[in-house]
């Protein structure tokens, strides 16, 4: 045997193990983030003396589906219908507002493009902060409405920039040719570059309803009516100030508490496994000036 | 008649016109989108000019100067509220930004691109929970008489801790739970990244005698330097108005560690009614985090010849 197909052999091995103690680790990394996860549902369906000596399910000792019954019987679904307009309503608005800028702004003769990109990218720079936004939603009047919670998310220039780029990316040959057989610019955006971007369009989606659903300061800084709060806002308070809303008037078991929780990563744990497929392909950052 | 449809194409410039007319479609399609971007984000901008007037309690609104700011920097929580900004996102870049890096690096490696996939399909879940799910979990997590964590330490022979309520240890819970929230979404977009790399680089430096090491820091590396570059503006541009995972987690007897900028102009401006002082407690915030990214712009534009703004 000559020394190079030796050496040759012994970097394998390294390489082997390295592979190894790699695929260990990132093991150890999805067992850590899961965990937490499967622990919430797995004591959603407890029966209350299984969670009653304070302990961290990991196996369900029983499985029951009273936890989901007391929380659909309660004030808590009221919060998931609100979460739920403002989620629904606000991703369709968002989805309206951004689409057709990112188009107009992925157009290259567009008028002031410069001008207007760099208007939109110094928003990722600098934040006013809370006070000026606080202030203009009580200006506006709409403290204490649901669309306090719609409107001024209704672009995210994270999202618009995501957009944008990938609409630019589509060959410019396309449009043209469409423009020559008589299309204007809204029939381009809907029967050329639409279709080609639902991959996009779909993580983008998927980050306005997130950011809606989840959205929790904003909406104890603008409502103050109790009938209009949020799923998050009700889901903060029976966690970490004990409310006693659900029912029995003495003390919410982690089970009941849990169910609640669910209920508060159900829409995202539903439509993140369709999307996610979606992301590699369109999540590519960079671009952001031009 | 000549003469003056001259003149008038000289000051109004109907190419121009020409122009706006053919993409009025355009337009109308940029028209919301702008409209938003001036009311909801220049507006703001505009409204911090009252961080130099009495607005707030009184009706008549007088122009005071750099009164509020005198009480700022003389105030004693300010400068609390400042120390646990500047410690708490000096600990979250520091702890926080190398760690999808390193994970995307290591997914890099896997062969399998089912395992790949997986990988980020279970890491990338935390990220869409929001903070109070994240905080409720962390709280079981936690909890000294249920949580694992302690139950570990029980195992150990540790005493337990009450880590939501130690000031020593509130500080610890909350880069972990940053940590455990951001970390897939910051390896996703690195492993994409990563996935454009030309992998004849990788055969041209074995075959040049370059091991794995080498490769990492001769080719991985620098062929994401942007990524990381945007990353980290991103990264420092809303490092210090961290303010919902505080909102979310903290409560009275850790106060003294998490009170932060953003809570402290909560507090002042909002809850207080404080409005002209708690805008500028905003005014300084935003201004620093804008130095902040600028001149790190400014700094990887000169040292690494690469900038992203």
């Amino acid at each position: 045997m000559n020394p190079k197909s030796r050496i040759k052999i012994k970097e394998s091995n390294s390489r082997k193990i390295f592979r190894l103690f790699n695929a260990l680790f990132l093991a150890v990394v999805c067992i850590i983030v899961v965990i937490p996860i499967w622990n919430v549902v797995v004591t959603s369906f407890a029966q209350d003396q299984d969670v009653m000596g304070g302990v961290y399910l990991l196996l369900p000792k029983s499985f029951t589906l009273k936890n989901y019954a007391r929380v659909m019987n309660s004030g808590y679904m009221r919060g998931f219908w609100n979460s739920m307009f403002v989620a629904v309503s606000g991703t369709a608005l968002a989805m309206a507002v951004t689409v057709p800028m990112g188009f107009a702004l992925a157009q290259k003769k567009l008028i002031g493009r410069k001008i207007i990109m760099r208007i939109i990218s110094i928003t990722l720079v600098f934040d006013a902060g809370i006070m000026p936004f606080y202030i203009l939603i009580k200006t506006l009047g709409l403290i204490d409405t649901r669309l306090s919670l719609i409107l001024p998310f209704a672009v995210s220039t994270f999202n618009l920039i995501i957009v944008k780029n990938y609409m630019s990316s589509i060959p410019e040959s396309l449009i043209e040719s469409a423009k020559l057989d008589g299309c204007n610019d809204f029939m381009i955006l809907i029967k050329i570059v639409l279709p080609l971007a639902v991959p996009i369009l779909s993580a983008v989606m998927l980050f306005y309803f997130v950011s809606f659903w989840n959205r929790y300061t904003e909406a104890v800084m603008f409502i103050n009516n109790s009938s209009r709060y949020t799923l998050q806002v009700m889901l903060r308070a029976l966690v970490f100030q004990s409310d006693g809303s659900l029912g029995e008037g003495n003390a919410v078991y982690d089970n009941t508490k849990m169910a609640v929780m669910v209920l508060g990563m159900l829409p995202v744990l539903i439509i993140y496994p369709f999307v996610q497929k979606h992301f590699v392909s369109g999540l590519m950052l960079g671009g952001v000036k031009e | 008649m000549d003469k003056t449809r001259g003149s008038s194409k000289k000051f109004t410039s109907p190419g121009i016109l020409k122009n706006i007319h053919r993409q009025k479609y355009l337009l109308l399609m940029l028209l919301p989108g702008l409209l938003w971007f001036v009311v909801f984000k220049y507006c703001t901008y505009a409204g911090l000019g009252l961080a130099f007037t009495n607005y707030g309690f009184k009706k008549s609104v007088d122009f005071v100067g750099m009164r509020n700011f005198i009480r700022l920097f003389k105030s004693v929580a300010f400068w609390t509220a400042f120390k646990n900004t500047m410690i708490i996102s000096i600990c979250n870049i520091i702890f926080y930004f190398p760690f999808p890096i390193i994970i995307a690096l290591l997914i890099n490696e896997l062969r399998s691109l089912r395992m790949k996939r997986t990988v980020q399909f279970m890491i990338y879940i935390p990220y869409f929970f929001s903070w109070v799910v994240v905080g409720t979990i962390f709280v079981n997590l936690f909890s000294p008489s249920s949580g694992l964590v302690n139950q570990i330490l029980k195992l150990l022979g540790q005493d337990s801790i009450y880590f939501m309520a130690n000031p020593q240890w509130f500080r610890f819970v909350l880069i972990a739970s940053y940590i455990w929230r951001q970390m897939g979404y910051g390896a996703v977009i690195y492993v994409a990244t990563l996935s454009t790399v030309d992998p004849q680089l990788y055969e041209a430096a074995s075959i040049d005698g370059c091991n794995k090491w080498k490769q990492v820091f001769y080719i991985t590396l620098p062929s994401i330097k942007t990524t990381i570059i945007t990353m980290l503006l991103l990264n420092l541009s809303h490092v210090l108005l961290i303010f919902e995972q505080i909102m979310v987690m903290y409560n009275a007897s850790v106060y003294s560690v998490s009170d932060v900028l953003q809570t402290y102009t909560y507090r002042e401006g909002i809850l207080s009614g404080n409005i002209a002082y708690g805008t500028s407690i905003s005014l300084f915030t935003g201004l620093v985090s804008f130095m902040l990214v600028m001149g790190t712009n400014w700094i990887t534009k000169h040292f690494l010849e690469e900038s992203v703004l």
